[in-house]
């Protein structure tokens, strides 16, 4: 069961990683997922290694705050699309335009 | 052990081609398999619950959702022959290797208190009886949290009608005059 918490911190570096170097949005909230579930395995982990019952329910919280960043994300990228014909950060660069 | 290494080595690579893939289509198709293989982990683990809600939720709904916004914005239509900055690559692999570094070390100092002990009860009943009792609050706060997402959700990707509407009345003013 180790190996698991080496996944874990794993999972969040990489997708960290991708949340820096990736340049469209789409690909940076798909990182941003990756994170999630990393963190998400870590609490089912904890849950196993204490025992406790609570760790599983931070995990279903945790779902649900995810399942609104990504709604919310997906709609903001959307606007953005129509307003500027593009998903790249390099072309967004006066936010108040 | 022989199961932990291989969905190990299954969600390194398919985490890998999250990150790496050039097509965005295969990256979120290789994240559903990511969360897939997650779920499966939750459920060697004895999370079986969590399992169905890691594959229904985050594999079936977020996954999809994200290809569907691709099929809306058409994404094959931006070529990723993008400039890289080198520095920035260089600078934010050897610190995410080193926060992985720190991330090892403390793990690895730690191993032998975080082996696994047996759940005293692990049933569903157990489970939503400790979230409505205990945890109420912080369900409720939840559901407002949801609602409050399917609002701005909507108000954020509604297109505004009588923005186009303006912008149809100039164009046929402009073809008027010429």
């Amino acid at each position: 069961m180790s190996i698991y918490y080496y996944l874990s911190a794993f999972l969040f570096c990489l997708g960290l990683l991708g949340t820096i170097l990736k340049k469209d949005l789409i690909s940076m909230l798909l990182c941003l997922e990756l994170m999630m579930g990393g963190v998400g395995l870590l609490f089912v982990l904890f849950s196993r290694s204490t025992g406790l019952i609570d760790s599983q329910l931070v995990v279903i919280f945790m779902m649900i705050i995810s399942a609104c960043e990504v709604a919310i994300g997906l709609s903001l990228i959307i606007a953005l699309f129509r307003k500027k014909q593009t998903i790249y950060t390099d072309d967004i660069k006066i936010i108040t335009e | 052990m022989a199961a932990d290494i291989l969905l190990t080595i299954l969600t390194v690579v398919f985490a890998l081609m999250v990150v790496f893939s050039k097509r965005t289509v295969v990256a979120a198709f290789s994240l559903l398999m990511t969360l897939l293989v997650i779920g499966m982990i939750y459920f060697q683990l004895g999370t079986v619950f969590l399992s169905a809600v890691q594959v229904l939720v985050n594999a079936g709904a977020i996954a999809i959702l994200f290809v569907f916004v691709m099929m809306l914005i058409d994404v094959e239509q931006f070529t990723n022959n993008r400039e890289r900055n080198k520095w920035k690559l260089i600078a934010s692999t050897i610190t995410v290797l080193i926060l992985l570094g720190v991330f090892a070390i403390v793990i690895n100092n730690n191993i032998e208190s975080l082996s696994a002990v047996n759940l005293s009860d692990n049933s569903m009943k157990t489970l939503f009886a400790k979230l409505f009792d205990v945890y109420y609050l912080p369900f409720e706060l939840a559901t407002m949290l949801l609602l409050a997402a399917i609002v701005a959700c909507v108000v954020l990707a509604t297109h505004d009608k009588h923005q186009s509407e303006e912008e149809l009345i100039e164009a046929h003013n402009v073809e008027e005059k010429q």
